[in-house]
């Protein structure tokens, strides 16, 4: 088990991290979008595309907000 | 003998309970959690009697984890973390010795289940929601509102906020689950190789099963328990310090 503070490890943890968090708040955004457009509201498709667009914007941000953190 | 490679994710049930309804039957999913709970507990147990100075295999093992631990903690939330060490620890452990043990032949990884990466996820995230409302109150909620957004922005990043926060759980269940999944999903494609097929041909998957199994015990089951403490760390950390997150970072 190698120190936390390894740059190696700590660095392969941050970039192991950023695919995932790009794909999760798609699935949120998306997913949210979908719903309203089917359950709640009934305006398919502008749900899901707003939704998305959303979505890609917090993942992007997410992603950035990560690098942002990157261990020196 | 052809099997599904995906055959290691199938639960058995052993003792089958249904309470009103609700299946809560002992699988092997169930077990494999008893057995990693007690594996930790009798290795932590054990390290933690001696207390010698110079400390012996098992201690220096130990007390390397709860270093490593300790460090995570104070790189993301500093001093005012340690409170919180004791559910880091334990989600830590229990994680990577899940991981771990899960990569044993004919054991089960418990952590390959979405649902229970799943609630580890939601236990994490309702917890730092919850912390978060009790030591700011409503000021909580501006934790939507990045710091120094204009006004006229605040229509479109209020919704892009409250989504990036509702992925922080879903990241943190997906990764986890996708990534053991796909490792075990791998290993059992190149066993499903050795067995089918003939002697001259089969050691290079055996090799590769060799090979990968490596890599999952060295590098992906550490390193998921590792993100998976940290990112918790991360969430806690922003419902304790609300904003300090960015001034913070290293």
């Amino acid at each position: 088990m190698p120190q936390s503070q390894d740059p190696f490890y700590a660095g392969l943890g941050q970039a192991v991290r950023i695919g995932t968090e790009l794909l999760a708040s798609l699935i949120v955004g998306g997913g949210l979008g979908w719903v309203t457009d089917t359950y709640l509201l009934g305006t398919t498709p502008w749900g899901l595309v707003i939704g998305l667009t959303l979505g890609a914007a917090a993942g992007v941000r997410n992603a950035y907000r990560m690098a942002q953190r990157w261990p020196k | 003998m052809e099997e599904s490679p995906l055959h290691p994710f199938e639960l058995h049930n052993y003792i089958p309970i249904s309470l009103g309804g609700v299946d809560v039957s002992i699988n092997k999913a169930v077990i494999m959690m008893w057995v990693v709970v007690g594996f930790i507990s009798i290795l932590m147990i054990m390290a933690g009697s001696a207390r010698q100075l110079v400390p012996g295999k098992l201690q220096s093992l130990a007390e390397m984890l709860v270093d490593f631990i300790r460090g995570i903690i104070l790189d993301t939330m500093g001093n005012d973390g340690m409170k919180y060490f004791p559910f880091i620890a334990t989600l830590f452990l229990f994680i990577l010795f899940c991981n771990w043990l899960g990569l044993i032949p004919g054991t089960y990884t418990v952590t390959s289940q979405i649902i229970v990466t799943g609630l580890f996820a939601g236990t994490v995230y309702t917890c730092s929601l919850i912390l978060g409302f009790a030591l700011h109150g409503l000021k909580f909620l501006g934790i939507l509102v990045p710091p120094g957004t204009p006004g006229w922005m605040l229509p479109l990043m209020v919704p892009i906020e409250i989504i990036s926060q509702l992925a922080r759980p879903v990241s943190l269940a997906v990764r986890l689950f996708a990534n053991m999944t796909a490792g075990h999903t791998i290993l059992a494609v190149l066993f499903g190789m050795v067995v089918s097929l003939p002697l001259y041909v089969s050691w290079l998957p055996f090799a590769a099963t060799l090979f990968v199994n490596t890599l999952e015990v060295c590098l992906i089951a550490p390193i998921q328990a590792y993100i998976f403490t940290i990112l918790t760390c991360v969430y806690l950390g922003d419902a304790v310090t609300l904003h300090g997150h960015s001034e913070h970072a290293h």
